[in-house]
């Protein structure tokens, strides 16, 4: 979720027709804040007031500190997230290596295998691991036919489940992510110290790996927030047993009516998110300090 | 050594392909088995459940589906090639603030943002545009974010010497604007266009709130469908629809010579 | 330019769109999925269909207090005309005015109901099926018959039970009936009810929603023992899958399903002629026939076996608790909380 670079356009003929500029944003302007900001502004209002008698009060945010679920509910999608954050990076890194580097013909395959399913929508692939990992499911049927196990593991319905359909969810974005990345990185570093006789694990070591940090970050970033506001599949993968914000608010929204709660909740959400993209950008600049410093110090 | 590595490398690769590809695979597995429960066996095979998809109860979702995506395609790409036009070609003052104002409903995770729709519509009264209305307008303000970034971007990275060209050999604006300006971007704005077709077509967490009965678009028809049975019907609806999409981008391929732009940039 | 090639698409089906216009002569009826929907297309839908030339679109989203949920929070216009609720939603939502009042003057039929069955739901729900709780079993698996709703309890059926999630009213009532098994009361001593639900919670193997995929763990072998509406289960038996359903000594809660009417309903006069068509006589039978329900109206000629086991008359209903259901509605906040914290948190 980063924000677009605005490299200025190699000087574009400056037109003087400033107002009917202004007048091209209006479409845009108007739709995102009658629907966009006008609803945000709506739903941080009714997090300060009562459900029922819409007085102003802060009885929901004393109940979202203080009822214990949604603090375990809030933890809940921390961990969740980190998980699949971590896996979607070290799953991806391979992957993301031989594509930034092949010259092989079967690099379109594996690209194409890696990033079509994610033109497939969330539902199909997580009703395919809800067919896969359910109590009936095809891994349980399969070893308590083989009389493995005598009762079915419990694959499905807690935090392993949704961490493994998250993971598939959003893990083409944490290829795409560390490839650009890696793609960056001079190939000629490599074969350099190839040459002066490192061998391939301590090029990895010592190269790759160091100068695709940046890329590494940002694959975990993406994940994180993917799945921190994932609602489909903790839902289906998750049930009743593992819920997380998401799926909370959806239930405090369409069960309970609690729209005020479901503000605060949607609220916490949305500060834990901006805390983690705020660690990122400083991490960016941060780097972009020092890169610059070292090149000050240079000259 | 650096065999063993080469071989953990290639192990690592194949398995993770295995992960991606697994359950895709197994629903199209499904969606072939004879047995109505889910398993799969490779000798027998059937394309009875297909059969299904022509029921009102997926037909009418996913014309539904389609022509909100259509709606939402066509207007995000409208007012995103306008707004980076703006934004980017206008050079207007302030153009970076108007510019994050544009991307911020990207960092609102989807979630909160239908929540917060829904719960606006609720207040001022327009339940009544719950449904179809509502949809389009959500999907439009998920949609146009990415429009606009992939908009902007094409024209950021345009070369401005042609349309200097042009310009001193008495090419009016909206000549060059028409020649060169848009034939130019054409790429990436059609990517966008793609990319907020599926977006839209996909989408889960912000119409969970906003459909109504006779106004659901697939994905929801399936989750709700899901909360009552787990039958080969759903994977037949699911393949057909994952058909479907591939189908759409396949054609805009042909329309829009895209790849390049979709493939991340890689050479 | 292509944008211009897509623009006139775009604008004609924008305008061919706009559906909900188009919905003059359609009725909305919201209910469940599942082999439910199956039975009431056949049985009510169809004929009704075909007697009143109204198209009905079949709805089926949502538990009945989800279904609530979306009257309240679209206050009264969720696109639905008829909704199948319980008499707790239609207590409430005549509280709250969001659903219809319904008399005989538009609903007819209403006349012909045990008026003290009909009195449970208020003047906003029509009594249209009865059943109650039923302790649902395998008979291949369990050596004797349940007696008891504590026999869930039983080390034999550790991890052979499932509950329902608590947007399932069956989860209260459960809740409710284990609070009176173990002294308490069903509204304001419910402490031994919740305790009850922790150990059932420790016992099973899961929560599930809708009774149609609960069904499905029992039908094959999964699970062996649970707490399932009488109706669903006749269903089971006659389907011949070893099952047999009881009604435990210590009593059990009716689930009195009824049609209401969502205040901002389009189609009110075809939605109270759909309500009229299914409490006809004719309609109920094919009903209790069908779905194996009981019925408000006792002049319905059908089986006796069929009779036998379910709720039809006054006398069945007293050998019944049944709670106060308005006073369930306040609390389902507070208990929600309660069944995230002490039962849900102990399942394995």
């Amino acid at each position: 979720m980063s924000t677009i670079a605005l490299t200025a356009p190699a000087a574009m003929p400056g037109a003087p027709a400033r107002s009917s500029g202004y007048l091209v944003l209006a479409p845009s302007c108007l739709v995102l804040t009658i629907f966009f900001a006008l609803p945000m502004g709506t739903m941080i209002g009714m997090s300060f007031m009562d459900a029922q008698t819409l007085s102003p009060t802060l009885l929901n945010y004393q109940r979202f500190f203080s009822d214990g679920l949604s603090l375990a509910g809030l933890y809940r999608t921390a961990v969740m997230s980190i998980l699949v954050a971590v896996c979607v990076t070290v799953l991806g890194y391979p992957v993301a290596y031989y594509l930034a580097r092949s010259r092989s013909r079967w690099r379109a395959l594996v690209f194409a295998l890696a990033l079509a399913p994610e033109l497939a929508g969330v539902v199909l692939r997580t009703y395919g691991w809800l067919i896969i990992l359910e109590d009936r499911g095809f891994i349980n049927d399969m070893l308590i036919n083989l009389g493995l196990i005598a009762s079915p593991l419990p694959l499905s319905k807690n935090l392993f489940a949704v961490v493994v359909g998250l993971t598939h969810v959003v893990l083409p974005f944490g290829i795409l992510s560390l490839t650009t990345s890696i793609q960056g990185i001079d190939p000629n570093l490599e074969r350099a110290a190839q040459m002066l006789g490192a061998s391939r694990l301590s090029v990895i070591r010592h190269i790759i790996l160091p100068l695709s940090v940046p890329g590494i970050v940002s694959s975990l970033l993406i994940s994180f927030t993917m799945a921190a506001s994932a609602y489909a599949t903790p839902a289906l993968l998750g049930g009743a047993r593992f819920k997380v914000l998401a799926t909370m608010i959806y239930e405090q929204v369409l069960f309970y009516i609690d729209w005020g709660f479901a503000a605060v909740m949607a609220i916490a959400l949305l500060i834990m998110m901006l805390a983690i993209s705020f660690l990122g950008i400083r991490y960016e600049t941060r780097r972009g300090n020092r890169r610059s410093n070292r090149e000050g110090e240079a000259s | 050594m650096n065999r063993v590595l080469t071989c953990l490398f290639w192990l690592a690769i194949a398995l993770v392909l295995t992960f991606i590809t697994l359950p895709l695979a197994v629903v199209v597995a499904a969606s072939l088995s004879p047995s109505s429960a889910v398993t799969f066996l490779p000798w027998e095979w059937t394309t009875v459940w297909y059969g299904n998809l022509l029921a009102d109860r997926w037909l009418q979702p996913f014309l539904l589906s389609v022509k909100i995506a259509t709606v939402v395609a066509g207007i995000s790409g409208v007012l995103g090639v306008l707004a980076a036009y703006a934004v980017v070609y206008e050079r207007l003052p302030g153009s970076t603030a108007i510019m994050a104002g544009l991307l911020s409903p990207l960092s609102v995770p989807q979630i909160v943002k239908g929540v917060a729709i829904v719960l606006f519509l609720s207040i001022i009264g327009l339940q009544g545009v719950l449904g179809t209305p509502a949809l389009i307008a959500a999907h439009v303000v998920l949609a146009l974010p990415f429009v606009t970034r992939m908009a902007a971007t094409s024209l950021a990275n345009f070369d401005g010497n042609l349309d200097r060209a042009a310009q001193s050999l008495g090419a009016t604006k909206r000549q060059r604007l028409q020649h060169i300006v848009l034939p130019m971007i054409k790429p990436g704005v059609l990517s966008g266009v793609t990319f907020a077709f599926i977006i839209s077509f996909n989408n889960i967490p912000l119409s969970v709130f906003l459909v109504r009965p006779g106004d659901t678009t697939l994905p929801i028809a399936v989750i709700n469908y899901l909360e009552y049975s787990l039958d080969p019907v759903m994977a037949a609806v699911n393949v057909a629809s994952m058909i479907f999409i591939l189908t759409v981008i396949f054609l805009f391929e042909k329309v829009g010579g895209f790849s390049a732009q979709l493939h991340g940039g890689s050479k | 330019m292509n944008v211009n090639r897509y623009l006139p698409l775009c604008l004609t089906l924008m305008l061919s769109g706009a559906p909900g216009l188009a919905f003059a002569e359609t009725l909305v009826v919201n209910s469940y999925g599942g082999p439910y929907e199956a039975i009431i297309e056949e049985r009510i839908i169809k004929p009704f269909e075909e007697k009143s030339g109204i198209d009905v679109v079949y709805d089926a989203v949502g538990s009945a207090s989800q279904d609530y949920a979306k009257i309240k929070a679209t206050r009264g216009q969720p696109g639905f005309d008829v909704v199948v609720m319980t008499a707790s939603q239609s207590l409430q939502g005549c509280k709250d005015g969001l659903l219809e009042k319904l008399d005989v003057t538009a609903v007819p039929n209403l006349g012909k109901l045990v008026p003290s069955l009909a009195a449970v739901a208020g003047p906003c729900g029509a009594v249209h099926e009865v059943q109650y709780m039923s302790l649902l079993y395998r008979t291949d698996k369990l050596a004797s018959p349940p007696t008891s709703w504590s026999s869930l309890l039983d080390p034999e059926l550790k991890g052979r039970i499932i509950l329902p999630t608590f947007q399932n009213i069956m989860a209260v009532f459960l809740m409710e009936i284990m609070s009176v098994t173990r002294g308490g009361d069903m509204i304001d001593n419910v402490d031994p009810g919740f305790s009850a639900m922790a150990e059932l919670a420790r016992q099973s193997i899961g929560f599930e929603q809708s009774s149609a995929i609960l069904e499905s763990y029992i039908k094959d072998g999964t699970v062996w023992a649970m707490p399932f509406w009488n109706g669903r289960a006749q269903l089971l038996v006659d389907q011949g899958v070893p099952v047999d359903y009881v009604r435990p000594k210590e009593g059990t809660v009716p689930l009195i399903a009824t049609l209401n009417v969502p205040v901002g309903a389009t189609n009110k006069q075809a939605a109270t002629a759909f309500i009229d068509f299914f409490l006809e006589k004719s309609s109920q039978e094919a009903w209790v026939t069908g779905y194996k329900v009981g019925s408000a109206r006792t002049d319905i000629d059908i089986p006796d076996d069929i009779r036998k086991r379910q709720i039809t008359t006054q006398a069945d209903l007293e050998s019944l608790k049944l709670p106060d259901l308005s006073r369930i509605a306040d609390k389902l906040g507070e208990w929600g909380e309660r069944w995230e914290r002490d039962v849900v948190s102990q399942a394995n």
